[in-house]
């Protein structure tokens, strides 16, 4: 089999940080080639360059043995190769079709060829395996559908290259089973696909080649059969990770910490939830399940609307995130960049935003400098790694991001006793992912309580000592650590509890 | 069941999916015809009655337009009042009453029309400098020369040319008709072409639009073109109906403010990438009936100023006040 | 320990990076003055010239509160034009009456303010419509209430706020009080931006208003309360107007433009996130060293626009580019 596409010797500096040195890679038709490698490792980088949107320094691109120099997306994509890209590049307030087909409208007469844009759209989707109307805004749709609208998009010019950055990285579980079986379907039809992921089950699952990058170099390629989820994890992370999961407690968990009883708003019905001090909480479920409306709930930022909720013992109102940061609720929210960081500001300034927050308003912004030594410190201890906690936080990578976020809450040590984690790894590369687990365990030692809200199935397994699934905005069940994944995909797609099923049904 | 679980992310249907500019139309309406009948001017609801309405706000029209290209593209546009003053100033001094210069006069408007836009959309696409900041620079230049240089009155339009002002065809001004065209090529172009399917993918996302393979700086700097373009049209407008420009026709009608008003008011995004024309003529409408109605009423000018204001709010208000995200 | 003070090092130097612009600028403008008016090196020219340019100066910290939380005040200049008729008339010469105006105008200011600050936050309205209205709103109430020809006449311990010089002061020898309260309001603008924990929300708020408020942030009112600033700045500036121009109906005509150039100018970053109280004094500064520089050449009036949207221009190209070649 030959390659369809090849790259020899890219290299690619961004100032005087090589993010590309001598990457050769290649891709043959109806084979799926994963690339594996740490966030900053130069996935994205080389997808960049084989897109059009950057130019490589050195090195060349052959599509069917032909070179080929990009200068603009425009041409890369007319030399098909087509990229389902991570963040998502669709227009909220346009339709389905017209989404589908931007930048590559049909004419008749000059005149846009509406008729013929719902039909090949229609028959795209059909291909995905979806029903979701043509003429719906993108606005309207859950995540999942605007994925598979991102793939459609990607598949509308006959693709030789298909790239998929994390496509899956939004989905849970149920609709990542899809997309992935559609994967397959679509190199049965002789496309060239690469896939880039860090969900490892998956990789293993899906891959023909694995290659695996890190500091911007290829280190190997491997046939799947000649590796295992070991071997491509230390080729990435360069060590050998040990302990990947922290160990569980050692002590039993103490008394309720976090309790509602009859919690209901628009989303959710009938919560009766708790969290004991040393416990680490993991709440599964589909994408609609209701499990991101109880992390907005408890945050206050979508209140409940009946229901009670106690911290300690204590009722407390959640109205607001600051009433919930009051009484003792600290939030790491899933989508750091939209909801966690304020970009321009320090590190620092990120680290303490919270305690300026619930100070009083004219009261100095750090205290003075002792605690501005503290800051440090926890930022230090958090192992956030930034050359200046001065500099502007849009200048770390994800994980330090998210470890500084965390910081911020234990700057308001001890007064927080419950962390709530919304997908605390998502987009985040292997080892900060293990340090982050760490950090959890380390707090629920403390005697905090943790409710980590996830869609990554190994995660809520591996971490939590107690998991409960949610359904349909229900609380579909509960397991003891340690459960199988199949019996929380069981619970989340309400095969388990089909009685509460119907019920909702009706 | 009593509480209906609805999927998170999904809209409500209902008030919200009523299109804005239907909603803005039937405002307009109803405050046009309870003026005319509370003052008993019954009489101005007529087509007659109508188009006069429609002639008193035929530049914000113009102007709205424009404006309207560069709001869906994610930009904006302050030198539009600059520019009108400019147009009209530059006709009347090219055509010194002569009805031989009318031609060259208006290519030469249009022309440096062109100019503009293409320095406008130049310096926030290419240079990528902050559009306030931009056409709010390029507007303070233009007015600058512009009243340094024309401080008498530089000279007067030709009289035929004054007279399309006044004319009509079927009894419908031609300005009026002349702003109902130009919408209709507008929203011809921005529903119909793929030119207007590329200006609303590159405003609702510029980087997914570049991802698909658009030149995104083309279509920032033929929006704003564009933009520029529907000032000198409403610039040469008012040159034809005051017989002769002035350095402040264009700050003294506030047209930079108020069509953004209009535009937003008719439902178009000032992020871009979602409205349409259909909304900015809407929007022209309920200011052209409350000035009849203000009108009607004898309200006094400055009371009207505040009426004004306070309604730009409301209008614009109805829509966002639904919004659950932050606005800055 | 060393740590420690390299990363204050550091910070420090950022700092001057986002001012020195504007600080150039006004540098080689007053430079220029100085050429055609050796005079101007005088102390008490000088004194002279930051009393005129104080209006602009509180005008340009108060906007930037504003500017910093993400928004714009296009309602300021209009306030100042309320507040200098609105003056005249409820003074009517009598000097018994200022202190007690002055409040009510502080008063009138502080409800704009509020309105402006509830309509962006509650109303959601975007604020550069939302203060286009209460521009065009307070402009015609203050014009409908003088009637279009303001009456009336200020009494001189009004007018002395903005135009009286204290002679033989130590140190600087002539002080006038304009450039007194202009350095109490710049140190209090200073102090609330970056000397207080709100200061800090302000910013949050500017950068990413959701991350602030999942942080506990209190959106809403620190939205709020960056009108309300925004708008008594535009009250004292308005006293300082009326102190030494009089009154006129074009008393505010422009100037909440000329305060978001002075912010800009100064490094502040539209839509919120960066910018300081330094860098929109010296961005003011400048703004005002232009136009005394065009009055000093002869040039005329008219001519300050175009000069301030070239120098716009050319501070913010230039920022983008020195952004672009650091990333």
């Amino acid at each position: 089999m030959t390659a369809v596409l090849e790259m020899r010797g890219i290299g690619k500096a961004f100032g005087t940080v090589k993010a590309l040195d001598a990457v050769d890679f290649d891709c043959r038709a109806g084979e799926v080639h994963v690339i594996c490698g740490e966030n900053g490792a130069g996935k994205s980088t080389l997808m960049k360059v084989l897109g059009g949107s950057y130019r490589p320094d050195t090195g060349e691109v052959l599509l069917d043995g032909e070179p080929v120099r990009f200068q603009h997306p425009a041409e890369a994509r007319a030399a098909g190769i087509s990229i389902v890209h991570q963040e998502l590049s669709l227009l909220p307030f346009r339709t389905v079709a017209e989404n589908i087909f931007t930048g590559m409208e049909p004419t008749r007469w000059g005149l846009l060829d509406r008729r013929q844009m719902d039909e090949r759209a229609r028959s795209l989707l059909d291909r995905l395996g979806s029903s979701i109307s043509t003429s719906a805004l993108v606005a309207d749709l859950s995540i999942a559908e605007q994925q598979l609208v991102e793939i459609a998009k990607a598949m509308l010019v006959n693709a030789k290259v298909l790239v998929m950055d994390e496509p899956t990285a939004a989905l849970d579980d149920h609709d990542a089973h899809s997309l992935l079986k559609l994967v397959g379907r679509m190199k049965t039809e002789g496309v060239a696909i690469i896939y880039i992921s860090h969900r490892m089950p998956e990789v293993m699952a899906i891959a023909d080649r694995v290659t695996v990058l890190k500091d911007g170099r290829h280190i190997w390629t491997r046939d799947r059969r000649d590796v295992t989820i070991n071997a491509i994890v230390t080729a990435m992370v360069g060590r050998e990770l040990q302990d990947f999961y922290p160990a569980r407690g050692a002590t039993e968990p103490g008394s309720p910490v976090l309790e509602i009883s009859g919690g209901q708003s628009r989303y959710l019905r009938d919560i009766n939830f708790s969290a004991r001090a040393g416990e680490i909480v993991g709440v599964a479920g589909l994408e609609d399940s209701g499990k991101g409306a109880l992390a907005r709930a408890l945050f206050g930022d979508s209140p409940l609307a009946a229901g009670e909720v106690r911290i300690s013992g204590q009722p407390v109102s959640l109205h607001s995130p600051r009433q919930a940061a009051a009484a003792g609720i600290g939030y790491l929210p899933g989508d750091r960049k939209r909801e966690g960081i304020a970009p321009r500001q320090s590190v620092r300034d990120n680290a303490l935003l919270t305690l300026q927050a619930m100070a009083p308003a004219l009261s100095s912004p750090n205290g003075g400098a002792r605690s501005r030594q503290k800051v440090d410190q926890s930022l230090r201890h958090m192992d956030v790694r930034a050359g200046d906690f001065g500099q502007e936080i849009s200048t770390l990578s994800g994980g330090n991001q998210q470890k500084a976020i965390i910081a911020r809450w234990l700057m308001r040590n001890p007064r927080v006793f419950v962390f709530v984690f919304v997908e605390p790894t998502r987009g985040i590369d292997v080892a900060a992912k293990a340090a982050i687990y760490q950090t959890m365990r380390a707090l629920a030692n403390e005697g905090r309580a943790i409710v980590m809200i996830s869609s990554d199935l190994p995660e809520i397994v591996g971490v939590s000592d107690r998991i409960v699934v949610m359904h349909q905005g229900r609380i579909a069940g509960e397991l003891p650590a340690g459960a199988e994944e199949g019996a929380v995909m069981q619970l989340a797609l309400g095969v388990a509890a089909a009685a509460t099923g119907r019920e909702m049904a009706s | 069941m009593s509480i209906d679980i609805l999927p998170a992310g999904r809209a409500r249907r209902g008030f919200r999916d009523v299109p804005v500019p239907v909603v803005v139309i039937a405002l307009a309406a109803i405050i046009y015809v309870t003026a005319a009948v509370i003052t008993g001017q019954t009489n101005q609801i007529s087509f007659a009655g109508l188009t006069g309405l429609l002639q008193r706000t035929v530049a914000l029209g113009l102007v709205g337009l424009g404006q309207t290209f560069a709001i869906l593209v994610g930009s904006i546009d302050l030198s539009v009042a600059a520019l009108i003053s400019t147009v009209a100033v530059l006709a009347s001094y090219l055509m010194q009453g002569d009805p031989g210069m009318i031609v060259p006069a208006i290519a030469a408007c249009l022309a440096l029309a062109l100019c503009v836009g293409a320095i406008n959309g130049g310096l926030v696409a290419y240079w990528g400098i902050n559009p306030l900041i931009a056409t709010l620079s390029t507007g303070l230049i233009l007015q600058g020369v512009l009243s340094a240089g024309f401080t008498y009155l530089g000279g007067r339009v030709a009289p035929e040319y004054q007279a399309l002002a006044y004319q009509g065809l079927f009894g419908v001004p031609l300005p009026v008709l002349l702003l109902a065209v130009l919408a209709l090529v507008a929203w011809f172009v921005l529903a119909k072409t793929r030119f207007g399917a590329h200006l609303y993918a590159v405003g609702g996302n510029p980087d997914g639009a570049k991802l698909a393979g658009l030149r995104v700086e083309r279509f920032v700097l033929a929006a704003h073109i564009i933009a520029s373009l529907g000032a000198c049209v409403a610039g040469l407008y008012l040159a034809a109906r005051l017989q002769s420009g002035t350095p402040w026709i264009g700050r003294d009608g506030i047209y930079d403010l108020e069509s953004i008003a209009i535009v937003v008011i008719g439902g178009t995004a000032l992020s871009g990438g979602k409205g349409g024309v259909i909304g900015t003529i809407a929007g022209v409408l309920l200011f052209a009936s409350l000035d009849a109605s203000f009108n009607m009423f004898g309200v006094d000018a400055f009371l009207k100023q505040v009426l004004r204001g306070a309604i730009v709010i409301a209008a614009v208000a109805v829509y966002a006040v639904r919004n659950k995200g932050h606005v800055a | 320990m060393t740590a420690i003070s390299d990363t204050a090092r550091a910070t420090r130097r950022l700092s001057l990076r986002n001012i020195n612009f504007a600080l150039v600028i006004f540098v080689v403008l007053y430079a220029a003055i100085v050429v055609l008016q050796p005079n101007y090196l005088d102390a008490a020219l000088f004194m002279n010239f930051l009393r005129r340019a104080a209006p602009l100066i509180i005008l340009a910290s108060g906007q930037l509160y504003v500017i910093l939380s993400g928004g714009f005040d296009l309602s300021m200049g209009a306030v100042v034009t309320l507040v200098v008729l609105a003056a005249s008339m409820l003074i009517g010469g009598d000097p018994e009456m200022t202190w007690v105006v002055i409040a009510s105008l502080y008063a009138m200011g502080l409800a704009v303010g509020l309105a402006n600050g509830f309509i962006v936050s509650f109303l959601k309205v975007p604020s550069i419509i939302a203060t286009l209205g209460t521009m065009l709103l307070v402009n015609g109430l203050a014009l409908a209430w003088s009637g279009g020809a303001p009456r009336g006449d200020l009494p001189d311990n009004f007018r002395n706020l903005g135009r009286l010089v204290l002679k033989d002061v130590p140190l600087v020898g002539s002080l006038p009080i304009a450039v007194l309260i202009l350095v109490v309001v710049t140190l209090l603008a200073w102090w609330g931006l970056h000397a207080t924990a709100y200061g800090k929300r302000l910013l949050a708020v500017g950068d990413n208003p959701r991350a602030a408020e999942l942080a506990g942030v209190p959106v809403k009112p620190t939205r709020i309360s960056a009108f309300v600033i925004s708008a008594l700045s535009a009250v004292t500036a308005g006293i300082l107007i009326g102190g030494f121009s009089g009154v006129s109906v074009n008393a505010g005509r422009g100037l909440e433009l000329q305060a978001i150039a002075a912010c800009v100018i100064g490094g502040a970053l539209l839509l919120g996130g960066r910018g300081t109280v330094v860098g929109a004094l010296f961005g003011a500064l400048s703004l005002f060293a232009l136009f005394t520089l065009l009055n000093l050449l002869g040039l005329p009036q008219a001519l300050r626009d175009s000069l301030q949207g070239v120098i716009l221009i050319a501070a913010v190209g230039a920022s983008v580019l020195r952004h672009r070649r650091s990333t």
